[in-house]
């Protein structure tokens, strides 16, 4: 088998699927670790760890509770949720663009721009999806208020 | 395009077959067996999950969407 095709097909294959394997199985360990399946959020399984507030307890923004199963910001309303969205943009982007770099020294030297396009093409998804999700966040909320809002009278 | 081995397509194929059995699986409420949604959300309740899988969204985005396109009458 040619060394190019182990570096640039087999290699990049086998490490993103042992990457993705590895976040199933990091779920599973923590879903197990919880007492259930669910992580106690599916009907009949058991509830969540003790100490840690299920989803349904965890306010969204404005205090509204945030949706079904999806562990909603904190508490105080949309300073934390931006905090919070800005920590895992922050996070996920500085640790992409090391194991680019990684990937780039250390495995396969791509030609052509590779690190630059790396750097620059996810900035722009992030600039392009953070007003979106703003929106979204906001029409969220404004629907859930709206419903309670009418259930309430 | 660039030639590849069909075994690469098949590992893939495989693959995604796998994922898309288990999480079958999981939503005929098969007791032990969560589904994909389920992983996921255990995963983003830690900063350092989240920041995980940020960045595989971000990477994936970053391959279908912005390397290899150019701004529209860029010459």
């Amino acid at each position: 088998m040619p060394s190019s095709l182990l570096r640039q097909d087999v290699l990049p294959v086998a490490v993103g699927y042992l990457l993705l394997m590895g976040a199933l199985a990091a779920g599973l360990r923590l879903l197990r670790r919880d007492g259930g399946p669910a992580g106690g959020r599916r009907e009949g399984a058991p509830g969540p760890a003790p100490g840690r507030p299920g989803p349904a307890e965890i306010p969204g923004p404005a205090g509204i509770p945030g949706p079904p199963g999806i562990p909603g910001p904190p508490a105080a309303g949309w300073a934390r949720l931006a905090r919070r969205y800005a920590g895992t943009v922050l996070g996920g982007y500085l640790l992409l663009m090391a194991v680019v770099i990684l990937y780039y020294y250390g495995v396969a030297r791509v030609s052509g721009p590779f690190i630059v396009s790396a750097f620059t093409g996810c900035a722009l998804l992030i600039g392009l999806s953070t007003p979106v999700f703003a929106l979204a966040s906001w029409l969220d909320v404004r629907r859930r208020a709206r419903r309670r809002h009418q259930a309430g009278g | 395009m660039a030639e590849h081995p069909v075994i690469g397509y098949v590992v893939w194929a495989v693959l995604f077959g796998a994922l898309f059995a288990w999480e079958g699986l999981a939503l005929s409420h098969i007791s032990g067996v969560p589904t994909l949604s389920d992983a996921f959300r255990a995963i983003m309740r830690y900063p350092v999950g989240r920041w995980a899988l940020f960045a595989l969204w971000l990477w994936f985005g970053w391959h279908i969407f912005v390397r290899g396109w150019h701004f529209l009458l860029r010459a």
